[in-house]
This record gives structure tokens, C-alpha cells and sequence, in this order.
């Protein structure tokens, strides 16, 4: 059975049309997993060396260990972002006699195969292997060893959840939110008693059982959930929602693209994903928190233009690149309809310069770290309005990977539309203005960086039309491509 | 109204649908028949710019539609759920779709308004979202909602398919009265030969991509259609 699952999730993978995109991108991918995976290899052999050399003091297992807490978030965190989760059309399985724990075992056992799991073993086992050849206790390492591994599968299953379920995700960002505030305030070191426990782990080797039943209750939790989910009450018997009305008629003011700007506020409002987009972007305007309050950014002010462009940037960076995925659902009638293709990409402009609008005048209270850091927020909302827009909005020409817009509740379908090439494109939105802020003040000073980064956003402003014109030969020519990727049924 | 030359549309080497001339005067109702994988989806498509031609063009109203956006404004369509906004309700919908064909509120609610009888009571303050409504009243959302705007050309792919008996009867009153008192150039599919006989002043058999026949519609025409696709089936 699983080898008859594994040729056809081949087929899917090898037939899907967002497969077939440019070669560059697919052997830059697989250039990333041969660099990272290389570089994670070569860490974890030279970690012993490194650590033995910069604190001879302490024993460098228990830096490791102390250090592990943020292994783990780290991981979790790159995991919610990047990590594809398995995506099975289970309709067409469940009229035939398959066992559905064959399915949820399968699926959850495909997780287990995940490029970041291999990042845990390509950095522990040298680690390890070293510790073994500096004569630490065999038992020891091994279960210690073990250990890692179970976290990081553990790990991987809460991942799994809190991509499928909205609540486990709200649960898990609001602790983690107390804990690294409580640890950042310093009211309570959070993160030395986990240290500890690392440490303890390590000692007594029989505490391997801990990360062992930790994983394998996650497992189970997983596997009831998805078993819950495995049921297409929703299509058969659909509960139909409360609907919420509001009334959006002062946004006629907009004009032409007002009817489309409404359409985007419920979209937002009324789905899923867009709902959980727009609360990450949230977050990014406490980017700002970290880099303005660390001293040693005072001296690096590139990487406070790039916190900058986070603060004001947090929708047009997590919504505007799934542009134009959000109107997958009904591509084509946005195609047929009497829209022109300009006005399209117009309103979704705008749509994302009130966002920034919006993200700068929350931003004020910035203002308390001086005129410096507040003038550069400024320069990068600019910037963000005049040149990140239509960055984004070039790259969601690119973009055709089909949003389903309503999927919290399903455990099936796919609610992760983050892809590589997305990240591709993310380059550029975050190193142009580095570039642009840094060049100037190498060269001249401060004030003369944030001009130029202000100005670029201004010409941008002023080039409007222009750069709408070109975009939009962009996604003309790109159009029939598109409206058959969105067609395709997941 | 829409002149169609030397079109043809392959995928990888496949020919699916090859029309050398066709031409729809304003104000008729034109039917397309055919078995599936006929190409009447390909036709509409390609009528929409949804698909991009291997060879050839379409012309309607004189504006080449691979080439210029001009005919959206006149045109309006439905072929199938992905022209529908599932977060919107029908009246949404409606009005959503009004303020692209430059109608405001209250001319489309003149025209919801002729289209009670045909909703029966199931679209319209239901409070619900479209993506809650059944496949069958989906349409009914989508096939009114093509008639915001007075457009002059109305293209729908399989109207007839999914919708109860007493909605049938109606939507062919609808069509016909479309094209004979408003000089609207319709054109549907289908696969039920009776509703195509009874809406279509003139249908054309698509077979395999090409057209065999094109009949201007008579008594006769329904057990020609009939005729046709029994012998069909016996090679």
C-alpha cells in the first residue's frame, strides 16, 4: 500500500504545472540543500573545537546544552515558515478499502523525511561522534544523542500542528511570546532551568524516555487529529457560517478601485489564511524592538534599515508576495470580467501602500528611540510604498501556486503556500534598501543615507505608472500560464 | 457580432478544436453540442481569453480578443464555479459585479427583482456565503449575475446541467427572451439536446474539435441532433 502512496505522490509532484518552472531556481534549491546541508556536517564536527577553544572553562557539552533552547525555537520557527507540509487528496481514498490508519501513518511518516530533520543529524551526529572520540561516557553521548533526535522529531509534530490547527497556534506563539519576554525583561531567566534540564539529560542517560514519550505523544496527538479531520462532513453536511456584514461604503471614496478594495477587505476578513497572514504582519512591526534596543546594531545601521523596512513592510511582505495566489479561487472571472488588467494590479497596490500607511502611523511610538530611528522608519515606509510595492508585485507574476483561502479546519489540504522561489524574490525587497541606506552613508553620513533611501521610494511614487505598465506586460504575458496553475485542483 | 477565423488550439501536438469560419450575427441564441472532449469548453475559453490559440483568432464586436481587453465590457460569462467569489454572499456578488459593469445599487436590485420566481426563495437574504450554497443555486447566482451590466454577448457553458426542473423551464424563457427582445448575442452548451432545441435559433455540433453540422433550428432539428449522436455511438 505505502509503495502504491509513494508513485503517487511522485506522479503529483512531477505533474503539477508549478513544478515545471525555471530550471535556475530548481538547481539553486538543490545548490541550498547540498550548501546548508554541508554546512551543518562541517559545524557539528568542528562545535566541539570551536567551543573547547572560546570558553575553556566550561565543558563544551554543557554550552551546547544551554544553548539548545534556542535550537529548538529556531527550529519551530523555520519549520512554520519553510517547512511543506504533506498534502494527500484524501477524497478519492476514502471510498476504497484502504485502512485509514495506513493513510494517517503514511502521511505523518513522510514529515519524518523532512530536509530539517536531516539538519538535527548532520549537526548532532559529528558532534557526537567527536565527543565519543574525546572519551565521553558511551552511554551517555548515545542516549543524549537520542535525545536531540526525538526533540527534533518532536518538534517537527507540533509543527505539523500548529500549521493545522489555529488554536495550538495561538497557544504555542502566546507562550512563547511570555517566555521570551520574561527572559528579555530579565524577570525570569527562562532558559537557564532549561539549560538544566538539558544538562540532567545529559547526565542521567535513562532520561532519554522523556523526549522519547514526548514524540511519541505528539505522534498520537497528530494522529487524533488528523483521524478527526479524516471525514468530508464539511462538504457533505455543510454547516454554513455566520456571515459578517459590514458596511464598507465609505471606501467608495477610492474610486474606481474601490469596488476591488472592498472585495480585499473581506477576503481578508472572512478567510483563514488571509486572517492569519494579517496577524503575522502584525508582529513585524515589533521587528523594530529588537534591532533599535540591541547596542551593538547602533553601529551596524544597515541591518536598523532593514528593521526599518520590517516595521512598515509587515503586510506588503507576507500578504503582497501571495499576490496574486489570493484571487486563485476565481482567476477567471476576474480574467473575463470587465476589469482592466491595470486596475487589477492598481488596486492591489494601493491595497498594500495603506498597509504600509497604516503600519507607519502605528509605528509612532517609535518615536521614544529619537528622530534618528523614527526618520528611518519613514525612509523605509517610502521606500516600501515607492519600490518594495511593485517588487512585490513583480514577483507575484512569478507566483502560481493556488491559495485555498478557507482551510484552518482541514487537516488535508495544504495551508502553507510559502514556497522557495518566494524567498528568491524576498531578496531583493530586503537587500535593495540595505544596499541604498548603506552605500550613501559609508560614503557621506547618516542623514544623506536615509535621503537617498527616502528618494528612491519618491522616484518610485512618482514612476507609477511605469513601472504599473511594465508589470502589468508582465502578468499579460504570463496570464494563460497562470489561470491554468490556478486551475489546477489540489 | 463574432467572426471566428482559422482557430485551432493544441495541447502538445493534440488538436482539440479546429474551426475555420463561424460567424454569430448580434441577437442570436447559438447552441454548441457535442459529446465530451468535443471542445465546447475550449470554444468558450478561447471566446474569454482564458486560453491562448495555437492558430487563428476570434473576433467579437470587431476587437481581436487575444489582443485587446476592449470586449470585456460587453461580455459577461459563466462557465463554472471559479467564477464565483466564495466569500461573498449572492447579493455581494451581485453588486460586486455591478460596480465592474459601472450599474449601481439600485440597478441591479431592479434587476434581482425580475428574478425572484427563478432564486424561489433560496439565493437572495439567506445570509449565507456562496461557497455555503449548494452546486445548483451556485448557478443560479452565476448565470443571473452574467446579466448585470446589459452586456451584449453572453457566453454559458452547461446552464442547464445541475438545476431542478421548475429553474430549467424558467432559465430557457430567460435565454430566449434575451436574444429575441433584447438583441443579445447568447451562447450556451450543453449536453441535453431538448433545452438546446428549445433555447437556440441555431446549433452547431462540435465532434472532436471540429464542427459537423450547423443547423438553423426547426421542428426537424431535434431527431437530426438525435439521429446524430445514436449513430455516433454505434461507430
Amino acid at each position: 500500500m505505502i509503495k502504491r502512496f509513494i508513485s503517487l505522490e511522485w506522479k503529483q509532484f512531477k505533474r503539477a504545472s508549478y513544478f515545471q518552472k525555471g530550471l535556475a531556481i530548481k538547481i539553486l534549491l538543490f545548490l541550498a540543500v547540498i550548501y546548508f546541508g554541508g554546512i551543518a556536517i562541517f559545524m557539528g564536527g568542528l562545535m566541539f573545537f570551536i567551543l573547547k577553544k572560546t570558553m575553556p572553562d566550561i565543558d563544551p557539552i554543557i554550552t551546547v546544552n544551554n544553548f539548545l533552547v534556542y535550537w529548538v525555537l529556531g527550529n519551530l520557527a523555520i519549520r512554520f515558515f519553510m517547512q511543506q507540509l504533506p498534502v494527500m487528496n484524501i477524497k478519492p481514498l476514502m471510498i476504497i478499502p484502504i485502512k485509514r490508519n495506513v493513510v494517517i501513518h503514511y502521511l505523518l511518516g513522510k514529515t519524518t523525511l523532512s530536509f530539517f530533520n536531516f539538519i538535527s543529524l548532520f549537526i548532532f551526529l559529528p558532534f557526537c561522534i567527536v565527543l565519543l572520540i574525546q572519551d565521553y561516557p558511551v552511554l551517555n553521548v548515545i542516549s543524549w544523542f537520542l535525545s536531540i533526535i526525538f526533540l527534533t522529531m518532536a518538534i517537527n509534530f507540533v509543527n505539523f500542528l500548529i500549521n493545522k490547527n489555529n488554536t495550538v497556534f495561538y497557544l504555542i506563539i502566546s507562550a512563547l511570546v511570555v517566555l521570551i519576554g520574561l527572559e528579555y525583561f530579565e524577570i525570569f531567566k527562562v532558559s537557564e532551568p532549561i539549560g538544566l534540564a538539558f544538562n540532567s539529560l545529559y547526565n542521567n542517560s535513562y532520561l532519554v524516555v522523556i523526549p522519547l514519550l514526548l514524540m511519541i505523544g505528539l505522534y498520537k496527538v497528530n494522529f487524533n487529529f488528523i483521524r478527526k479531520g479524516f471525514y468530508l462532513d464539511d462538504t457533505v453536511s455543510k454547516k454554513a457560517e455566520k456571515i459578517n456584514e459590514t458596511d464598507l461604503t465609505w471606501m467608495n471614496r477610492f474610486g474606481s478601485i474601490a469596488p476591488f478594495l472592498k472585495n480585499d477587505v473581506k477576503l481578508i476578513s472572512r478567510n483563514a489564511r488571509p486572517k492569519q497572514v494579517l496577524m503575522m504582519s502584525f508582529f513585524f512591526l515589533f521587528y523594530g524592538l529588537f534591532f533599535y534596543t540591541q547596542p551593538h546594531y547602533k553601529n551596524m545601521p544597515a541591518f536598523l534599515a532593514l528593521a526599518s523596512i520590517f516595521v512598515t513592510g509587515g503586510f506588503l511582505l507576507s500578504f503582497g508576495q501571495l499576490v496574486p495566489s489570493w484571487d486563485s479561487e476565481y482567476y477567471k472571472l476576474l480574467m473575463s470580467q470587465n476589469i482592466p488588467y491595470k486596475k487589477y494590479l492598481e488596486s492591489k497596490w494601493y491595497l498594500m501602500v495603506v498597509a504600509v500607511a497604516v503600519s507607519f502611523i502605528l509605528s509612532t511610538p517609535y518615536l521614544y528611540f529619537g528622530w534618528k530611528i523614527f526618520g528611518m522608519i519613514a525612509a523605509g515606509a517610502l521606500f516600501n510604498i515607492g519600490l518594495n510595492t511593485f517588487i512585490t508585485l513583480f514577483g507575484g507574476a512569478l507566483n502560481r501556486v493556488p491559495i485555498e483561502l478557507n482551510v484552518k479546519a482541514k487537516a488535508f489540504s495544504n495551508t502553507n503556500g510559502f514556497n522557495p522561489t518566494q524567498m528568491l524574490i524576498a531578496l531583493p525587497k530586503l537587500a535593495l534598501p540595505m544596499i541604498l541606506f548603506y552605500i550613501p552613508y559609508k560614503l557621506f553620513n547618516f542623514e544623506a543615507g536615509l535621503i537617498v533611501l527616502a528618494s528612491s521610494g519618491i522616484l518610485g511614487i512618482v514612476f507609477k505608472n511605469f513601472f504599473l505598465n511594465k508589470i502589468e506586460g508582465i502578468y499579460q504575458k504570463g496570464k494563460y500560464k497562470t489561470i491554468a496553475a490556478f486551475a489546477e485542483k489540489k | 457580432m463574432i467572426t471566428v477565423s482559422n482557430l485551432s488550439k493544441s495541447y502538445k501536438g493534440v488538436q482539440v478544436l479546429n474551426i475555420e469560419n463561424l460567424d454569430i450575427p448580434k441577437g442570436q441564441s447559438f447552441g454548441l453540442v457535442g459529446n465530451n472532449g468535443a471542445g465546447k469548453t475550449t470554444f468558450f475559453s478561447l471566446l474569454l481569453d482564458l486560453i491562448q490559440p495555437t492558430t487563428g483568432h476570434i473576433k467579437s464586436k470587431g476587437i481581436l480578443v487575444n489582443e485587446s481587453e476592449d470586449w470585456k465590457p460587453f461580455t459577461s460569462s459563466f462557465i463554472d464555479e471559479s467564477f464565483l467569489i466564495g466569500y461573498l454572499t449572492p447579493e455581494e456578488y451581485f453588486y460586486f459585479i455591478g460596480e465592474l459593469r459601472g450599474q449601481n445599487k439600485s440597478d441591479v436590485d431592479n434587476l434581482l427583482a425580475q428574478f425572484e420566481d427563478f432564486f424561489h426563495d433560496e439565493i437572495l437574504g439567506k445570509k449565507k456565503y456562496l461557497r455555503d450554497l449548494s452546486k445548483g443555486n451556485q448557478k443560479k447566482a452565476g448565470i443571473v449575475a452574467t446579466l448585470i451590466g446589459n452586456p451584449e454577448v453572453i457566453i454559458l457553458d452547461e446552464p442547464f446541467a445541475n438545476l431542478d426542473p421548475t429553474t430549467q423551464i424558467r432559465l430557457k424563457q430567460i435565454l430566449k427572451d434575451l436574444a429575441q427582445k433584447q438583441g443579445v448575442t447568447v451562447l450556451v452548451s450543453s449536453h441535453d439536446l431538448i433545452h438546446v432545441t428549445e433555447v437556440c435559433e441555431r446549433i452547431v455540433v462540435l465532434e472532436k474539435g471540429d464542427i459537423v453540422k450547423d443547423l438553423a433550428t426547426s421542428e426537424a432539428t431535434l431527431k437530426e441532433l438525435e439521429a446524430h449522436f445514436t449513430s455516433a455511438s454505434f461507430g
